[in-house]
């Protein structure tokens, strides 16, 4: 399987990338990833989980889902009972082999979480999911890290295992010889917790930085877009809102703020999941907003912002000034309970029917899942238009994640390819 | 009011008056001098106030300076100066010039007045400050209302301009005034310095008084003095007002101290009056109550007494006066009495001699008779008649004598338990046959006694005595065609009244002084000793007689004898 990768890497890289090709991969190093963000345990620890714990499918950079611990999977009409054929010789970072049995416990506890009543049958290799009711988003639910693998807390199948752990702190991982992909060329990954230095190998930068770090010939690497921000309201009236949305210039928030990096955000999912938030676009509309305003009485907003979140700020303080030019009096807050909040929300699946009935639940309206036909995407579109015509959310900007890419790391933009919300580190490698 | 009394609140008031004078002036006059030290100071900090404004000014100006020549602003002007001008590279550029510069406020605006980058409100990027393309690089430092994401600011502001293509870059910025600019200042004890933003709304009373009427306005509370001053912006709009509060604790506590000081003088005036007053009241009042009391005691009959003398000031010569007057009252009650002694001897010789020589007239007149005819026929009708009208005017002399024995003879009074109303039916029942005897005019007794009256302590007999001799004068007092007799008993106050009233002619105030003179009548053929042994009876039963009259309203004598 090493050889496999070896292959495809060497080709991928004499195509795609004349630098990475230029350097032959090696085997050694350590990486220093910097994250801003921070977490408590190793199955929650967002894009770094995945590689100590593998789900049995993913996701690609088609929003396809393919194997991983599956190889092979079959499901009934109804899509009530799941049959999967597991990888053969994968072993957990403990020497202990991977099978269903072993896949049971972790498995039971989060598929409880999110369907209720489960039955799980396993026997060698194959597993048998039976749900009293149609699962049709299963695959979806199975390539999220929440149904990761493990045996025990940060023992998994993944391409590295925990050396050190210290939460919202710290996370040393060593690569795991018996991966059953082939050990990864990295020796060692290093990753710092909460931290905002723009150093090491890899690290999450703000936008209003990006410009910056080129100018220190460090790459930039944006993901596609994975956040959604937006405005929530629970108790303003939808008129006043609905002109908020129309004096809303997105334009300068992704130009400037957000350096050319995100999308404006006119449909609640992005183009790439949904495949027609084109239809949504628009473009502001002070003179109707103003129409709008004239016709009511607008008490001042507060609008709560995520604490220390430069950028939502940042965002905040532009809505506040177009909802000036309206005449709608917007006041940004660091504190919650503001008659309007600012939400981010992160996408947790490639699964658009799941995202929109999942926003839909945050937002506290009916879910219309049963209606939803990822097959027929008017079925989306007009679930999601239904969403934004109740005038209680704004999508205002979807955002990438961007990292700050060192010289000497190899192969990063290529092994982000394979898809998923998740970092790729096994097929990169660094110089000396 | 007591003398003494009179004393003390005259040397307590005049010196609490005094204390009060001066506690006054002085208070008043550290009043005026704590409000010219208030204005002074308060001069002085709005004077280093401006000082530190130009301080800083010069500051911001050097700093806005440094930045117009920086490299950066240079790359921007060339940028701006091209036609793919990406203001997105420039989000966080006037922040970092700002920070560079400990700049509060930096905005980078293009040629067109729209802003490319802003320190204080970094999203307000792409939004237009027309003010900058009126003012230009005026080098001044001005008052600005800076406009912030969470409200506005009133900053310290100067603009700069970098040739920037066709067109120009400005530059603007400056510093927060705010309190903490206030903290550079120099600190004054008793002295507090606020700023208020005018575009504040809750701002104290004073504050929004120079709000509605920019001008300079000082008002004065128990606790401060307080001076609000305008500061306006460059085109003259108010933009703050400096509040200088001068506090008045250090004048309250000395006015306090005063106060104190005056009441402890005021306490200790008043326990000096208190002082004093007894003080000068046993010198001054030790000699007039002793005469007072020697007084009373002249008042009391003892005539003879003697006040001593003390001194030889006015109380020693009042003293010396007295003692003078008594000697002349004594004297004179001396020959008072000599004079009255002879004046009675001598009205009881006239009475005498007119009471002897009515009967003595016809006694010498029968004799002569009798002579003449002692050898006529007709002798024996003589000697008959003129035997019994010898024996007619003896027994008159015989009454005279015993009536002025009687009063000469007058007993001391036997006292013994007596109901007044009973002797009173008793005597009035002796009168009875000569008050309806014929040919009197007619006379109405009315009795009108109290049924419930005390027993008293009396002499009946002499009581009896008395009421004979009221209720004869009464009816000598009868006019001819008849009149009204009335008798009264009555409770007074540990007393018993008796009022024997006539419907007569009346008495004048003259003879009501007189009546009780001895030997003094008003009746052509009375004694004058009827109402003396009336008041003697009385004045013996240590009771009061009075009369009260008027000419023809009959007269009424009251007897007032003790339970």
């Amino acid at each position: 399987m090493r050889l496999h990768a070896w292959a495809w890497l060497a080709l991928s890289s004499l195509l795609l990338s004349p630098l990475d090709g230029a350097t032959l991969p090696r085997y050694g190093g350590t990486l220093t990833v910097e994250l801003s963000s921070a977490w408590n345990s190793v199955e929650s620890a967002g894009p770094i989980a995945p590689l100590v714990m593998e789900t049995l499918v993913r996701v690609n950079e088609k929003a396809e889902i393919e194997p991983l611990l599956a190889t092979a999977w079959q499901r009934d009409a109804d899509r009530k009972r799941w049959r999967f054929s597991l990888r053969p010789k994968v072993f957990f970072h403990d020497g202990e082999p991977f099978n269903a049995a072993s896949a049971v416990p972790s498995l039971m506890a989060a598929l409880k979480k999110k369907y209720g009543d489960v039955n799980i049958t396993a026997g060698g290799q194959a597993l048998v999911l039976q749900f009293d009711r149609p699962i049709p988003d299963l695959l979806t639910e199975l390539a999220s890290p929440r149904t990761a693998i493990f045996r025990s807390p940060s023992i998994g199948t993944g391409p590295f295992r925990v050396t050190a752990w210290e939460p919202s702190h710290k996370l040393t991982l060593a690569a795991f010889d018996d991966y059953w992909a082939g050990r990864p060329f990295l020796d060692s990954v290093t990753v710092n917790l909460g931290t905002t230095r723009a150093v090491g190998d890899v690290f999450d930068i703000p936008f209003s930085q990006t410009r910056r770090v080129l100018s220190e010939r460090t790459r930039i690497w944006s993901s596609p877009v994975r956040e959604l921000i937006a405005l929530v309201s629970d108790n303003v009236q939808p008129e006043v809102f609905e002109a908020l949305a129309l004096v809303i210039d997105r334009a300068p928030i992704v130009n400037v703020l957000a350096q050319r990096k995100a999308e404006a955000a006119h449909g609640l999912l992005p183009q790439w999941l949904s495949g027609y938030a084109f239809l949504f676009t628009n473009s502001p509309d002070l003179t109707r907003a103003k129409q709008i305003v004239s016709r009511l009485r607008v008490a001042p907003l507060t609008l709560s912002y995520p604490a220390n979140d430069g950028f939502a700020r940042s965002v905040a303080e532009r809505v506040a000034l177009n909802a000036r030019d309206a005449g709608i009096v917007v006041q940004p807050t660091p504190n919650p309970g503001g008659t309007v909040r600012m939400v981010r929300w992160p996408l947790e699946s490639t699964d658009a029917a799941s995202e929109l009935s999942r926003i839909a639940a945050m937002l506290g309206m009916p879910d219309r899942a049963n209606s939803l036909n990822p097959a027929k995407p008017e079925t989306l579109y007009e679930a999601e238009r239904a969403l934004l015509d109740a005038h209680r959310v704004i999508p205002i900007v979807h955002l990438p994640e961007v990292y700050g890419i060192a010289p000497r790391v190899h192969n990063w933009e290529t092994a982000q390819k394979n898809g998923g919300f998740v970092l790729h580190l096994d097929n990169i490698w660094v110089d000396p | 009011m007591s003398f003494r009394t009179k004393i003390f609140l005259s040397i307590t008031g005049t010196v609490v008056f005094a204390v009060w004078i001066v506690a006054g002036v002085v208070s008043a006059l550290v009043t005026k001098s704590f409000e010219r030290r208030d204005a002074q100071r308060t001069a002085t900090l709005v004077s280093q106030f401006h000082g530190e404004f130009d301080r800083r000014g010069a500051e911001v100006a050097r700093r806005l300076d440094a930045i117009a020549d920086s490299d950066e602003i240079a790359r921007i002007a060339v940028d701006l100066s091209s036609s793919q001008f990406d203001p997105g590279k420039y989000l966080e550029q006037a922040q970092t010039l700002a920070r560079e510069q400990s700049l509060d406020f930096l905005e980078l605006v293009g040629p067109d007045g729209t802003i490319i980058s802003s320190a204080e409100w970094s999203a307000r990027f792409g939004y237009k400050e027309g003010w900058l393309l009126q003012s230009g690089d005026s080098k001044s430092i001005f008052l600005k209302r800076e406009e912030l994401a969470d409200g506005a600011a009133l900053g310290l502001i100067a603009v700069r301009t970098v040739r920037a293509g066709n067109g120009q870059l400005y530059i603007a910025g400056g510093q927060r005034l705010d309190e903490q600019f206030l903290d550079t200042l120099p600190q004054v004890e008793g002295l507090r310095v606020r700023l208020y933003n005018a575009f504040e709304a809750a701002s104290p009373p004073l504050v929004r008084e120079v709000q509605q009427q920019p001008r300079e306005l000082t008002r004065t509370t128990p606790d401060a003095a307080i001076t609000a001053i305008p500061l306006s912006g460059r085109d003259n709009q108010l933009l703050a007002i400096l509040l200088v509060e001068n506090s008045r604790s250090e004048l309250a506590s000395l006015k306090k101290y005063i106060q104190g000081t005056a009441f402890l003088v005021g306490t200790a005036a008043v326990l000096l009056g208190l002082l004093l007053s007894f003080w000068t009241a046993s010198r001054v009042t030790k000699p007039l109550r002793e005469l007072t009391s020697r007084v009373r005691e002249v008042t009391g009959g003892k005539w003879d007494t003697r006040a001593t003398v003390g001194s030889s000031d006015e109380v020693g010569q009042l003293a010396r006066d007295f003692n003078r007057m008594t000697e002349q009252l004594v004297e004179h009650r001396d020959r008072m009495i000599q004079a009255e002694r002879v004046a009675a001897w001598r009205e009881l010789a006239r009475r005498l001699a007119h009471e002897l020589k009515n009967p003595l007239f016809p006694l010498q007149i029968t004799i002569e008779n009798l002579q003449r005819a002692r050898n006529t026929p007709q002798f024996e009708e003589v000697f008959r008649e003129s035997t019994t009208t010898l024996l007619a005017e003896l027994d008159n002399l015989k009454t005279i004598v015993g009536r002025f024995s009687d009063f000469a003879k007058m007993p001391a009074p036997q006292l013994e338990q007596m109901d007044l109303n009973q002797v009173v039916q008793e005597v009035i029942r002796l009168f009875d046959a000569q008050i309806h005897a014929p040919g009197r005019p007619p006379v109405e007794v009315t009795l009108d006694l109290d049924q419930n009256l005390a027993l008293i302590q009396a002499d009946s007999e002499q009581i009896r005595r008395a009421l004979r001799n009221l209720i004869l004068n009464a009816l000598d007092a009868m006019p001819p065609a008849g009149g009204t007799l009335t008798i009264r008993t009555q409770n007074l106050d540990g007393k018993v009244a008796l009022d024997v009233s006539d419907s007569g002619a009346g008495l004048t105030p003259e003879e009501c002084e007189r009546l009780f003179t001895p030997y003094y009548t008003t009746k052509q053929h009375g004694t004058g000793l009827g109402l003396a042994i009336v008041q003697s009876v009385v004045s013996d039963h240590k009771g009061t007689i009075t009369v009260h009259s008027e000419p023809g309203k009959g007269a009424t004598f009251r007897i007032e004898l003790k339970v």
